[in-house]
This record gives structure tokens, C-alpha cells and sequence, in this order.
């Protein structure tokens, strides 16, 4: 015969809930895991992917970007301002920006078509064209000036590796030119995975 | 036997993982699509410091010292080679030269190997570090001849690497600097602005210290040197 207090003892053993930690502790030891191993993998996978803006400006002095590739160039005029200095100048120039803002939307409407990556739209530096953006540029500052109106751009290059040969071109042209010699001229150097986004900061 | 081979709790971790592994992945790419960079605003402006040339090239940064290349250009002008405009040695860390009524002298790179790497910078006694450190600002700016061929595998110019660390060492001691990207086609020269358009070599990235690494910034300044060069 089994005393009560044994029985009671048996009986207790029996059905004590039991609580296992193991799930627990195994999804937050993966979590933990994948975590440090996320973070160490972004920590090593340099250089990183970058987008650069089209439209670059710092105060009144906007970029007329221009990407200077192996292949040749791709010219990324900006167009965000020039309704409002068109809009506080007189006729006889408002005619003369409207002419600028239609050939730049070309350029820009032309980039945006075209298929596959933008990085593949460059073209071999005209030095026709060349001449006509660095005017145009010109103009723009000058009728700016004339009208009181804070803006001014200016010429960005961003040389991608073995891109200096269009980058070169373009100098030698526009040392030939006074139009130039008003203009101010900045140049970066840029890894050939930084592509450009036309989408980002863009006038509509 | 058969409660000891369970495998519920590895198909719990393997699926755990699985799922983070996808979450993460699609943050990283919603991430990566949000990166955008603006370009730094450096513009080249006249101004009346001296220029100090350096080379960059795989990842190696040369300090041009021009007395002494010019000495060794000079005393070679007289050569056949200099003469009938072919390249010539300038006994100077494996440079070659070539001396032209337009571009004056320029400088051909092939071996690298006796250049100061670009991370001796880091160490407070360097070759490197002594010659960038020698540059008094209020008299001097930094001119960089920079190399854009890139090595296998690399998204980047083999001298960019290295101009953008030094211009940033030197930006830390205010000290202005300017660049170029050359090759072995356009390759780095000094000339005079009397023989060519062309030969003017201009500070466009600013010493600004720290906080210049805004595009504001270094406009800003740009505009007061600009001012008190005026």
C-alpha cells in the first residue's frame, strides 16, 4: 500500500507544466546571427552603390552637368529656374530662354528615352554642341545679371575612370572660346558604379 | 527512438533564417534605390598661391619636386632624345619626360613601384605625409595630375582613391587643392600660360577644415577667397 504524501508526490511529477525555452532562444539566437551577419557583410560589400542627382544646385549657382565617359558624354542641363528668370525678363529675351528651355527639355526628354542603362547614352563631344551649351550658358548668366535675378550656372564635370579623353576635348574647345572665360567650371572624380538617376530632384 | 530524432526545431531555425534573410533583402534593396549623392561644388578660381604638383597614380601619390626635375630636364634638352621630342628620363622615381613647344614638359608614369602608397598618409612619419605636411597654405595649394585607367576589377580610376584621401588630409589642414585627370595619352605637363590657353592650373576643392565637406560650405569660402583675391 503507497502512502498518501508518495502518492501525492507521483502525482505531481506527473503533470508539473513544463516550459521549454529551446524555440525561443533559437529564433532569437538566428535573429541575432543573420543580424551580425547583415551588418558585416554591408560593412565589406565597398564600394557602395550611388546615385547622383541630375539637378545640382548650392544657393544661386546651379550645375550644367556634364559625365564624362569612355565612351564620350552625357550632358544633364538643368531647367528648374530658368520659368522664373524667364518670368522677370522682357519679351525680347523671354524668346531667347524659351529657345534654351526647349533644347534642354529635348536633351532631358532624349536621356529619359533612352533604353537600356543611361550610363550607355553618352556620345562623342560635338564641338558645335559644345560651343552652343557654353553660349547658352553664357547668355543665361548674363541676362540673370541684367535682370537682378539670382541665378547662375555653371560646369560641372564628373569624370569616370578612362573618361578624361572627352573631359580633355571639351576643355581644349572651350579655351577657344571667350564665351567660356565668365563661366565657372568644377570637375569630380566619380566610380564607374555611381550612375546617374534622372528621376531624382528633376524638374517636371 | 522515434521522440529523439525530431526535426522540428531545425526546420524552426533554417525557416527563421530564410524569412529574416528575405526581409532584409528586400530592405536593402528599398534602401539602396533611396541612395542618392550630390556632387561636391568645387570650382576652379584664380588665385594668387603657387602651385605644388603631386601625381596619382596606383594608389600611389608622387610629389613633383619641379627644381630638381627641371634641373635634370635641362641638363637632358641638350640630348638627342629631347631634342627630336622623344621621352627621356628624368632621374626622378622612374619618371620619363618629354619636352614640347605647346604643352612644355610633360611627365610620363610607367613604374609606380618606388611611389609613396597613398595609405602611408595615415602614419604620422611618411615620406608622403612630410611632403604634404611641408605646404604652408597661405602660399601654396596642392595640384594633382590624376590617372583615370582602372585596374582589373575596379570601378575606379587608379589614381582617384588616392587624390580623394590626400584632398582630404589636406582640406583638414586648410590647404586648397586642384586636380586634372590624365593618362597615358594626356599625360600630366607644366607649361606656361604664355604657350597655351590651356596650361592654367587652378585650386578648386578648399581647405575648409572639417566642417568644409559641405557643398554650402565650400561654396561660401570659395566665394570669400574669391572676394579677397579681388
Amino acid at each position: 500500500m503507497m502512502s498518501r504524501a508518495a502518492r501525492y508526490a507521483r502525482y505531481q511529477r506527473d503533470d508539473r507544466l513544463e516550459i521549454s525555452l529551446f524555440p525561443f532562444l533559437s529564433i532569437f539566437l538566428c535573429v541575432m546571427g543573420v543580424l551580425s551577419f547583415i551588418n558585416v557583410l554591408s560593412s565589406f560589400s565597398a564600394p557602395q552603390k550611388i546615385e547622383l542627382t541630375a539637378q545640382l544646385e548650392t544657393g544661386y549657382k546651379v550645375a550644367y552637368q556634364i559625365f564624362s565617359l569612355p565612351d564620350g558624354v552625357i550632358s544633364v542641363p538643368p531647367t528648374k529656374h530658368l520659368r522664373q528668370l524667364q518670368a522677370v525678363l522682357d519679351d525680347a529675351d523671354k524668346e531667347i530662354i524659351d529657345v534654351i528651355i526647349q533644347q534642354r527639355k529635348q536633351k532631358i526628354s532624349n536621356l529619359k528615352n533612352h533604353t537600356g542603362s543611361i550610363m550607355n547614352a553618352a556620345v562623342e563631344p560635338d564641338i558645335d554642341d559644345i560651343l552652343d551649351t557654353v553660349h547658352d550658358i553664357r547668355t543665361l548668366n548674363e541676362l540673370a545679371l541684367k535682370a537682378n535675378y539670382l541665378y547662375e550656372e555653371f560646369i560641372l564635370f564628373g569624370i569616370y575612370p578612362n573618361g578624361s579623353q572627352a573631359y580633355q576635348k571639351i576643355r581644349d574647345v572651350m579655351s577657344l572660346t571667350p564665351d567660356s572665360a565668365a563661366i565657372s567650371i568644377g570637375l569630380e572624380p566619380l566610380d564607374s558604379n555611381w550612375t546617374l538617376n534622372l528621376k531624382k530632384n528633376q524638374s517636371k | 527512438m522515434k521522440n529523439l530524432i525530431s526535426l522540428d526545431s531545425l526546420t524552426d531555425i533554417v525557416s527563421n533564417s530564410v524569412g529574416i534573410l528575405i526581409i532584409f533583402a528586400v530592405i536593402n534593396l528599398i534602401h539602396d534605390n533611396n541612395k542618392t549623392y550630390q556632387l561636391e561644388i568645387p570650382l576652379e578660381h584664380e588665385t594668387d598661391l603657387s602651385p605644388v604638383f603631386f601625381i596619382s597614380k596606383n594608389d600611389r601619390i608622387l610629389a613633383i619636386d619641379t627644381d630638381t626635375i627641371f634641373a635634370n630636364a635641362t641638363s637632358q634638352a641638350t640630348s638627342k632624345a629631347a631634342a627630336n621630342k622623344r621621352l627621356f628620363s628624368l632621374d626622378y622615381f622612374g619618371l620619363l619626360g618629354k619636352i614640347d613647344d605647346k604643352k612644355g614638359i610633360s611627365f610620363f608614369a610607367r613604374d609606380t613601384s618606388e611611389w609613396p602608397e597613398f595609405k602611408e598618409i595615415e602614419k604620422r612619419s611618411s615620406t608622403l605625409r612630410d611632403s604634404l605636411d611641408k605646404l604652408d597654405p597661405t602660399k601654396q595649394f596642392a595640384y594633382f595630375f590624376v590617372y583615370d585607367n582602372t585596374e582589373d576589377g575596379s570601378s575606379s580610376g587608379s589614381g582617384f582613391e588616392a587624390f580623394r584621401k590626400t584632398r582630404e588630409y589636406l582640406k583638414s589642414r586648410f590647404i586648397k587643392s586642384g586636380w586634372q585627370p590624365v593618362n597615358s595619352e594626356s599625360p600630366a605637363n607644366i607649361c606656361s600660360r604664355s604657350t597655351s590657353r590651356r596650361c592654367v592650373y587652378q585650386p578648386s576643392y578648399l581647405g575648409g577644415g572639417k566642417s568644409g565637406s559641405n557643398p554650402n560650405n565650400s561654396l561660401n569660402n570659395e566665394n570669400k577667397s574669391d572676394n579677397k583675391a579681388q
